[in-house]
């Protein structure tokens, strides 16, 4: 029986803190669904909060779109091999994984390609490779699995299906992305503003812009289960987005981001809880954890336009 | 069913003519976007209009439910309204909030979508009917178009075609040089709000065949095709709207030809979006590949035949000095494949430029002029090198050898004139006149 | 002895336009060299190809004797500032501090003797109560300042300023040159993309002048009269540079 059935937004804080409580003092009970829900996008908010910030420093926005658009392929043609090889299931870590470097791969690849051999507009470029791969994506996601489903799941992602072992493999890459940033901040952070200095310093660009893309790709394909490819754009931009009206420092925005990113979950979660006890409308958790976000940065703009309005008048 | 079917029969032809027309204004409107380099920006708002369509078709659903044919109305007007705000959105963005466009156009997409997401997930609850016209939108189905459909989208394609006509001069100058174009007095402003509105007409008549997800290729695909094969402004749009056309007609028909081929137990339907794309894009980049001057292979020919041309050339000029010269003499001077030289030695030939006699190369009449012409241009820019830049040592000889046969008539011509006709190079070697007449 | 740059036949190529035709030259240490061109000349090329940051077509370029990843410690870059972006989430102090990173490697802790250096830096360029400020909210000359003091954190024997005076005000100007003065005093080489001619006689000891190919280089009081002048900016040169873009254009099989 869900502890959160019938719960109102607030009910659900007390209910949700309350747990937490008992599970610090050991008296552990099961995950219920919302939990699992809170926390698996709590890890998706993590993963984007630490890479979403070096994506947008270097202008790699629409590049994170056009990967959010080839994994499709990459978990489908990954599943594919996996499944010849080993048997592997299409949520397994190593499979998704895999795909992951086979859609980071194939965009880097194509794009570049595309750009320089080809001689063709960077944008225009970006633009041919994500719609080209995604469409044989669908292609072969209807072909395979006979409907079109897979597509439109990969693409929406559904938050109310989530299980525990989704909340593991969130959180293993939630943990690995983490690291990884943590590890390499300083180059990350000095490729990001300074290249051609980094490159004067022995720091290899391309390594690390490798990497950035791998990363973004495990991150896309991590939460594909949950909000799907479209929404975790959402989560990569729009923490950093808010969190960088209120502070320029790198270090801060890395903490802020995911911060930000956690909050909207559990204010996502809470609030499709309530529309559904109050009004019994069990709408896309998924969804409603977006607008939220979009939510955060319009009030935060919002905020410190009308700041700065007033600080303007005041001073004149 | 054959491929005259596609237009004529009753239940075929409404998709069929509803894709060809629905394509081309997208592509047309692509044109614009590429040369103002905001392609992305129909990947944005055709994500924007997802909401759109979610609230149009429930609208209609609550106040209209006998009329359900009508519900592309409904779908056509709210994905307007929508992607209109996702613009506005956009803007402000970059305006208010300082945020560099493509961190902007990535979350208006995103957010967007995420409400319409969540409009959709009510409707699948309250009116699942309805809920499933909206699904098919995501990824493109045209098979139930009927004649209205066609009628409608004919009349909104002209709508485009005819504006991109009347002011074709205005964009061009718009497109081109926006600054002189103001300065002209070139209603730029006005120029540029009908370019968008239209857009956002282009998208939100093509996202029935292509689908919301999928939108921004066909804004994308057609332009890159149609850029490789011509340089004039007019026919990018005519050939991009050429190949729009054709990418919704022949994707289409593969949907459904595809759909029931591998329909075993079940009915399978393949959607039209995902199928409109890869034609497009297959198109664009067969163009990329293959089009005549620009495509690569030509660009990977010319290098070549360029390559050949400069070892052709030297051959001359070594017969030129040294008479006649036996293969492995003459091959001795260039470090090539012995294939290459052989294909060399064989063109030349062939042109009339050298003959072989008992083993020996040497030039025939006419080589004899072409190889001076070739040591003229070298001379004359050794020259050149020497008294006008200043240069000296090696350098003027090898730079030379590298330039002769690059130098074109025009620039001989030139030299000739700055140099004052001169007749003899840096080393006092004798620089071969032009002959005039022949 | 080793020249502080040296270059031998070194031709660059950028997307298909030369920028650098068959330029050979060498600079002796311990001087202060403006290198100086037209628009277009291929000043900040050299500069890029000497910090490896750019593969020459052909030949080579060498600092302090040897390739630029052997020296890498000891030559500070200080870039043109429209090449940064000035919104980067950043600090003036972190910025400075970037210029330890290349001896600490990724993992090494920035320790007190770096952030005491750094703090010095700032105060040598007179930025000290900067120090907290993000960059975009510093004026040009300061945003200068500041990248000469993350160059002057690296210690470097070989300093490569480009376009540092651009967009910059004469007291800033006037500030830098004395630093760069004090710095050459110690023996270390400094050379500036420069292009305001009128400074040039009281700025340097030595010129390189460049239109696309090596025009002269050496003393000032040699090199820099009328006739260099002329080649370098004049129009003389025109029908060079088209041949030689014609060139390149038809190599890589686009004309």
């Amino acid at each position: 029986m869900n502890p959160y059935w019938g719960a109102g937004f607030f009910e659900f804080f007390a209910i949700f803190f309350s747990r937490i409580g008992q599970f610090m003092l050991g008296q552990f009970s099961a995950l219920s669904a919302d939990e699992v829900q809170v926390g698996v996008l709590s890890c998706v908010a993590i993963s984007c909060g630490v890479v979403g910030p070096f994506l947008v420093l270097k202008k790699m926005a629409m590049f994170a779109n056009s990967l959010s658009h080839t994994i499709l392929l990459g978990i489908v043609s990954s599943y594919l091999l996996a499944s010849f090889l080993w048997g592997g299931g299409m949520f397994d870590l190593s499979t998704l994984l895999m795909g992951a470097a086979v859609a980071a791969f194939l965009t880097a690849i194509f794009t570049e390609g595309f750009v320089r051999f080809l001689r063709l507009q960077e944008e225009a470029s970006v633009g041919l490779v994500f719609t080209s791969l995604f469409a044989l994506g669908i292609v072969l996601v209807t072909l395979y699995t006979r409907n079109v489903h897979l597509g439109v799941e990969a693409v929406m992602g559904n938050v109310d299906a989530l299980c525990f072992s989704d909340f593991r493999v969130a959180a293993w890459l939630a943990a690995f992305n983490a690291l990884l940033i943590a590890l390499f901040y300083r180059p990350f952070q000095i490729v990001s503003f300074d290249s051609n200095f980094a490159k004067t310093l022995g720091i290899s660009c391309g390594f690390f812009h490798s990497l950035l893309l791998f990363l973004a790709a495990t991150v896309c394909i991590g939460a594909f289960r949950s909000v799907g490819v479209l929404l975790v754009l959402a989560f990569l931009v729009g923490p950093y987005l808010t969190a960088r009206l209120f502070s320029s420092r790198l270090s801060r925005l890395l903490l802020l981001s995911p911060l930000l990113g956690i909050l909207a979950s559990l204010i996502g979660v809470a609030l499709s809880r309530h529309l559904l006890s109050v009004y019994d409308l069990p709408l896309s958790t998924g969804g409603i954890v977006v607008m939220v976000i979009g939510l955060f940065y319009v009030m935060a703009l919002f905020g410190k336009l009308c700041m700065c309005h007033r600080w303007e008048k005041f001073h004149a | 069913m054959s491929f005259l079917d596609f237009f004529t029969d009753p239940v075929l032809r409404g998709p069929t003519w509803g894709t060809l027309l629905m394509c081309i204004s997208s592509s047309l409107m692509g044109v614009v976007l590429f040369f103002k380099k905001r392609i992305l920006l129909g990947e944005s708002l055709s994500h924007a209009t997802y909401p759109g369509v979610v609230a149009g078709v429930s609208f209609f659903a609550f106040f209209f439910p006998a009329h359900e044919e009508w519900t592309f109305v409904a779908v056509l007007g709210g994905a307007f309204i929508s992607s209109l705000l996702g613009l506005k959105a956009i803007e402000w963005m970059e305006q208010k909030g300082k945020v560099r466009s493509d961190a902007a156009l990535c979350f208006v997409l995103a957010v967007f979508f995420g409400i319409g997401t969540v409009g959709a997930s009510a409707m699948q609850l309250a009116i699942p009917v309805w809920y499933q016209q909206v699904q098919i939108l995501l990824f493109g189905q045209a098979a139930t178009m009927s004649d209205s459909h066609i009628i409608l989208y004919a009349v909104l394609s002209s709508a485009v075609v005819l504006f991109i006509t009347c002011s074709f001069r205005p964009l061009q100058a718009l497109l081109f040089d926006r600054d002189f174009a103001k300065s002209a007095g070139i209603p730029v402003l006005f120029l540029e709000k009908m370019v968008f509105w239209l857009l956002l007409f282009s998208i939100v008549l093509g996202i029935r065949s292509v689908g919301v997800v999928l939108m921004s290729g066909m804004v994308i695909a057609p332009v890159i095709a149609a850029r490789q094969f011509t340089h004039q402004l007019r026919m990018v749009f005519f050939l991009s709207a050429c190949f729009g056309a054709l990418s919704g007609l022949l994707g289409n028909i593969l949907s459904v030809i595809g759909s029931s081929y591998f329909s075993f137990q079940e009915t399978l339907t393949l959607p039209t979006g995902p199928m409109i794309i890869l034609v497009s894009a297959s198109f664009a980049l067969f163009s990329l590949l293959f089009a005549p001057h620009r495509g690569w292979i030509f660009r990977l020919s010319r290098m070549v035949f360029f390559r050949l041309r400069c070892l052709q050339e030297n051959i001359l000029k070594a017969l030129w000095r040294n008479g006649s010269l036996s293969f492995l003499d003459l091959r001795k001077a260039h470090a090539i494949s012995s294939f290459s030289f052989r294909l060399a030695l064989f063109g030349l030939s062939q042109e009339g430029w050298i003959e072989k006699k008992g083993g020996l190369f040497s030039l025939t009449k006419d080589g004899i002029q072409k190889a001076e012409s070739v040591v003229r241009l070298h001379r004359l820019w050794e020259l050149y090198l020497a008294r006008a830049l200043g240069f000296e040592g090696d350098r003027i000889h090898r730079n030379a050898e590298e330039m002769e046969h690059i130098l074109t008539p025009e620039l001989e011509r030139q030299l000739t004139v700055l140099l004052a006709n001169p007749t003899a190079d840096p080393h006092n070697q004798p620089i071969p006149q032009k002959e005039r007449g022949l | 002895m080793d020249y502080a740059l040296e270059a031998k036949d070194l031709n660059i190529n950028y997307e298909e336009t030369t920028v650098l035709w068959d330029v050979t030259f060498q600079v002796p240490s311990g001087v202060m060299i403006g290198v100086l061109g037209p628009n277009g000349a291929g000043k900040s090329t050299l500069l890029k190809a000497a910090l490896g940051l750019i593969k020459p077509l052909s030949g080579k370029i060498s600092v302090l004797g040897r390739s630029f990843h052997e020296v890498r410690k000891k030559v500070a870059y200080v870039p043109q500032r429209k090449s940064i972006d000035w919104d980067f989430p950043i600090t003036a102090e972190e910025a400075v501090l970037m210029g330890r990173y290349g001896r600490l490697g990724f993992l090494g802790r920035i320790r007190k003797a770096d952030r005491e250096a750094a703090e010095l830096a700032l105060d040598l360029v007179g930025m000290t109560s900067f120090a907290k400020r993000q960059i975009s909210q510093l004026s040009g000359g300061q945003q200068q300042r500041l990248f000469l003091a993350r160059a002057l954190l690296q210690n470097p024997d070989v300093f490569l300023l480009d376009e540092p005076f651009t967009g910059v005000d004469l007291a800033t100007e006037k500030a830098i040159m004395t630093l760069l003065r004090n710095q050459r005093a110690m023996g270390k080489t400094i050379l500036i993309v420069h292009h305001d001619l009128p400074t040039v006689e009281e700025y340097f000891d030595w010129a390189l002048l460049l239109n696309i190919r090596l025009i002269d280089c050496g003393p000032v009081s040699q090199v820099f009269h009328r006739q260099n002048l002329m080649n370098a900016f004049g129009k003389g040169q025109v029908l060079f540079s088209e041949a030689v873009d014609l060139s390149a254009k038809k190599m890589s099989g686009l004309l």
